[in-house]
């Protein structure tokens, strides 16, 4: 069975040929530099662009249909895999029978776990916990069985029915407080409890003791999807050189890469991960799914393998957001001081344990967040389930916190007679603050957001006095705030980049941490220009490419432009100077005589370009590697959580405007300003793009999404029936308010944007649906059932509590 | 049983054989390597797949191939002309109306059919137009911009 295919040619675009590049490169220069001079550029600063308004290089393909995600990528020959998957949610493997997949048509190869060495089965984020294809159990219906790998995807689709698993159920279990009940079922050979951590800070039955106001809320949140569009895929192919290539959709290259070489037995130097363009990834293309499984095919068959999952695949067989129950306990003085926070979280953390410790890790030091508590104790639990694993999704679990205490600081404000904006300003994290793992804060721009946004509230409260609404309906104001830790949680995750030059003049800078959809490559791009003196259009990124750069740390935890950034500015730094000294050298002048700076090369009287200058030091430029390391020292115990766990904090406060349907139980977001601290902005159409799509998403959870799940399965795997925002439900009206900060650790001061954006979403709607009907949501999604339910009085505090005396609070 | 089928893409000719149950994205990129065009939910819901029938908006994974034998399809590869960007996918670039890109097809293949429709589309019928196409990404207040921007070109 042979078959010719020939190795695609690694680019990320469709490029087409040498005069079509030439054109299009011309193209993209022009509108770019339309586009800086538009926006205060001046024409002799190519390389001064931090701050500016910039298109994208990758959008001009992207447009033009050239973009090769996974499934775009030209391999003809490539065999189609497709798994077996559990339909029980909990059962023992007694037999898998094969045979006759095996001799179906069109069929080439089929893999059992079986064929997988134990040593190397098993696979993970911080402990490899799950099994490439599962041998002796099932831990969730949708977990993988088998691998089939056929000419056609329909054929290994067919194939697919043919294999018989028999298995034997065992009992499930199905939510944390089954998994802790004595007597449940083991689902996990240590035991159902993935993590239980602990925090205390100052003395709390003290800080109760002082308080003045106790509250108690318990508030429950269920498992979202990511629902990027383009499902997780991969290529996997053997290359001429014999080096395993897995050209793969993902956030983190060098993970797999390492994985691999593991999983396969193959040596680190004969893996490569090729990162292709990313159809958007929100935390769920960081833990292995097709990876493993077509590059163990690709070695058996000797062909390349490719895999795309369906969209029902990517609800049942991919991680999610926990589901989370948060009880909280907040004591404050009569003047809104707070005293006291005694918070529990138990977490469904699903089959296997993916990135549960470190969703929860990140839950116990954003706890009271950004409010400066006393005395505190945190206590985090989460647990296993028979449901698909639960990971690593847009802020980590930091939303659910932020829906917790934002509505406990409401409520409190209402308890109180205060104005919620003053009593968050009297709690504030401020310059010099300490925090629970005993990190003193710099550079806290929380109050300049809360500033920011004060006028407007006070404006829009005016106006919503003054303008009737129509009948049935009910207008509301909510805000809510946020501090968010940038990066790793207390473990050091250095990022490198590396620029270099060739003769023609054409610079290249390679840096790990790939691009996913969110323009990270441009800012790079932009970073490094400033830092080297070198025109932005020269400079192409290479990320994501785990031969071509160092492992740099995944795009997540919104640490790129903060890290990545840092490494850029160094290696644009080291590469001016390097340049500066050779170019100096050919020209015999002193070092100090020679400048690079906008794009220009000023050499004691004369003026080169940078074309010219690359061609005077041809035998030497390619040699010259500018080279950036960032590593800040962070560390934090593990067991008394301790320590400093982030280099830098952000800070953003929302406010939304909804009005909602009392008979429909809809809410209706009207109008959304968003005021951050993000430190300096590289790039404001970008970061405008992550607060707009953070809004977004953050809608979705806050009052549709909801992965239904009921005796073990999946109730809802497609967007019928999970609902995600449309272009009629998010408003236009979404104001980006950046506040003046810079940090002094971040590139040019930038702090980072990615996943903020989303944090106060669901807190802000349900600050505003208290503020519009004067019920008390305790739930998310606020889905209309549920606000009818509350607006009925049939949950949570009496009806319009606000009607009385404790009423002026929201006002 | 496989049937002959002739669909005009981007202004092109060609002939297929098809079975009936061939989806035209299937025939789009798997026969003629059109892979501008992406696919998603395979159900008609998301919009990812869109292209245009004689001018009309179809969701490419649930519109059978033979449905549209003899038919004009335009996809993403068949807007730019001569080497230069429709200004609408100019102005997608330039208003940053697009990150990842996955749904960026489908939404120029609406806006287009919108625009050629009602050249002078107000913002609540752009908004309206795109209620079928989901963008994970963006937040859309950068695509109705983006739309926004080619309506308000002086003609």
């Amino acid at each position: 069975m042979t078959a010719s295919w020939k190795e695609p040619d690694g680019e990320k675009f469709a490029l087409g040929s040498l005069a079509e590049q030439a054109h299009w490169q011309g193209e993209y220069r022009r509108i770019l530099e339309a586009a800086r001079i538009a926006d205060g550029g001046h024409p002799g600063e190519a390389a001064a662009t931090v701050g500016r308004r910039l298109p994208r290089a990758d959008v001009l393909y992207k447009v033009r249909g050239r973009a090769r995600y996974v499934a775009n990528v030209p391999m003809e020959g490539a065999l189609h895999c497709r798994f077996v998957r559990s339909p029980h949610a909990h059962a023992r493997i007694m037999a898998i029978d094969t045979a006759a997949a095996a001799k179906a048509s069109g069929v080439v190869a089929v893999l059992t776990g079986a064929e997988i060495a134990p040593e190397r089965l098993l696979v993970g984020t911080l402990t490899d916990d799950t099994p490439v294809l599962a041998t002796d159990k099932v831990r969730y219906a949708g977990e993988p069985v088998v691998a089939i790998a056929a000419l056609t995807e329909a054929e290994a689709e067919a194939a697919c029915h043919l294999v018989a698993v028999s298995y034997q159920e065992l009992p499930m279990v199905l939510t944390p407080e089954a998994a802790l009940a004595p007597g449940a079922a083991e689902i996990d050979p240590k035991g159902n409890v993935i993590g239980d951590l602990r925090h205390e800070k100052g003395d709390l039955e003290a800080g109760f003791g002082a308080a003045d106001v106790v509250i108690e809320n318990t508030y429950r949140t269920e498992p979202i999807e990511h629902a990027f569009l383009e499902p997780p895929a991969g290529l996997a192919f053997v290359d001429p050189d014999g080096v395993l290539t897995v050209m793969v959709c993902t956030q983190y290259p060098h993970y797999h890469h390492r994985q691999l070489a593991r999983v396969t037995g193959l040596p680190i130097e004969r893996v490569r991960v090729v990162q292709t363009v990313v159809g958007g990834a929100f935390g769920g293309k960081m833990d292995n799914t097709v990876e493993c499984a077509i590059a163990l095919l690709a070695l058996k068959t000797g062909r390349p393998v490719r895999m795309i999952y369906t969209r029902e695949e990517v609800f049942v067989g991919t991680t999610k957001r926990h589901a989370m129950t948060i009880r909280y306990r907040l004591g404050a003085r009569r003047d809104g001081r707070i005293t006291a926070l005694d918070a529990e979280y138990l977490a469904d953390g699903g089959a296997y344990r993916s990135y549960s410790l470190i969703v929860g890790g990140r839950a116990v030091i954003h706890t009271g967040m950004p409010y400066n508590i006393p005395n505190m104790r945190t206590h985090y639990v989460v647990t296993f389930t028979n449901y698909p694993p639960s990971g690593a999704m847009r802020s980590f679990g930091v939303v659910k916190l932020a829906f917790a205490i934002e509505c406990m600081m409401n409520e409190l404000a209402d308890r109180l007679g205060l104005n919620p904006i003053a009593l968050r300003r009297i709690n504030a994290y401020a310059d010099g603050d300490r925090t629970g793992t005993g990190q003193t804060l710099l550079d806290v721009g929380y109050l300049k957001t809360l500033d920011a946004i004060e006028p407007i509230y006070a404006e829009r409260r005016r106006v919503l006095e003054a303008e009737p609404v129509r009948e049935g309906r009910k207008r509301g104001l909510g805000i809510a705030c946020l501090g968010y830790g940038i990066g790793y949680s207390g473990t050091r995750n250095p990022s490198t980049a590396r620029v270099r030059a060739a003769a023609d003049g054409s610079v290249t800078a390679y840096c790990g941490t790939p691009d996913i959809g969110t323009g990270s490559d441009m800012s790079l791009a932009q970073i490094a220009a400033q830092s080297s003196g070198i025109g932005l259009h020269r400079i192409r990124v290479v990320s994501g490419d785990s031969t071509k750069t160092d492992d740099s740390g995944p795009t997540s935890a919104s640490r790129t432009t903060y890290f990545s950034g840092n490494a850029a500015l160094i290696a644009g730094q080291d590469f001016k100077r390097q340049f500066e000294a050779a170019l100096a050298r050919a020209l015999a002048l002193p070092e100090d005589q020679v400048r690079l700076e906008n794009d220009t090369i000023t050499a004691r009287n004369q003026c080169l370009s940078f074309e010219d200058a690359c061609r005077r030091i041809a035998g030497e430029i390619e040699g010259i590697c500018g080279y950036g390391k960032f590593d800040p020292d962070i560390a934090v115990n593990i067991l008394t959580f301790k320590g400093n766990p982030y280099p830098t904090y952000t800070y953003a406060t929302h406010l939304v405007e909804i009005e909602v349907d009392e008979e429909l139980g809809q809410i209706d977001v009207v109008r959304c300003w968003c005021a951050h601290d993000a430190g300096t902005v590289v790039n404001p159409i970008g970061a405008e793009g992550q607060i707009e799509g953070g809004v977004a998403m953050g809608m979705g959870q806050a009052l549709w999404e909801n992965v239904v799940r009921k005796d073990g399965v999946i109730v809802n795997p497609h967007y019928r029936d999970y609902l995600l925002p449309g272009a009629k439900d998010v408003p236009l009206e979404i104001e980006c308010l950046w506040v003046a900060s810079k940090d002094r650790t971040g590139p040019y001061g930038a702090k980072g944007v990615a996943e903020v954006s989303l944090i106060p979403v669901p807190a802000a709607i349900a600050g505003a649906l208290t503020d519009a009907c004067g019920v008390w949501p305790r739930r998310l999604p606020m889905a209309a059932e549920y606000v009818l339910r509350l607006v009925r009085g049939r949950d949570g505090r009496p009806l319009l509590a606000r009607a009385g005396a404790e009423g002026r609070g929201l006002r | 049983m496989s049937i002959e089928i002739t669909l005009e893409v981007n202004g092109r000719t060609h002939r297929a054989r098809v079975e009936p149950t061939t989806t035209l994205i299937e025939v789009l990129r798997e026969t003629l390597g059109l892979t501008g065009t992406n696919k998603d939910c395979g159900m008609g819901i998301c919009g990812v797949c869109t292209v245009l029938v004689n001018g009309r908006t179809a969701s490419s994974c649930i519109l059978l191939a033979v449905q549209a034998d003899g038919e004009r399809i335009t996809t993403v590869e068949g807007l730019e002309q001569d080497g230069h960007l429709t200004p609408l996918q100019e102005s997608f670039l330039r208003f940053g109306a697009v990150q990842c890109g996955y749904c960026t097809p489908g939404f120029l293949m609406t806006a287009t059919a919108l625009l050629a429709e009602k050249p002078r589309a107000t913002r609540p019928e752009i908004v309206d137009a795109l209620r079928g196409n989901i963008c994970r990404c963006t937040g859309y207040k950068k695509i109705v911009e983006a739309v926004e921007s080619v309506v308000a070109r002086p003609s």
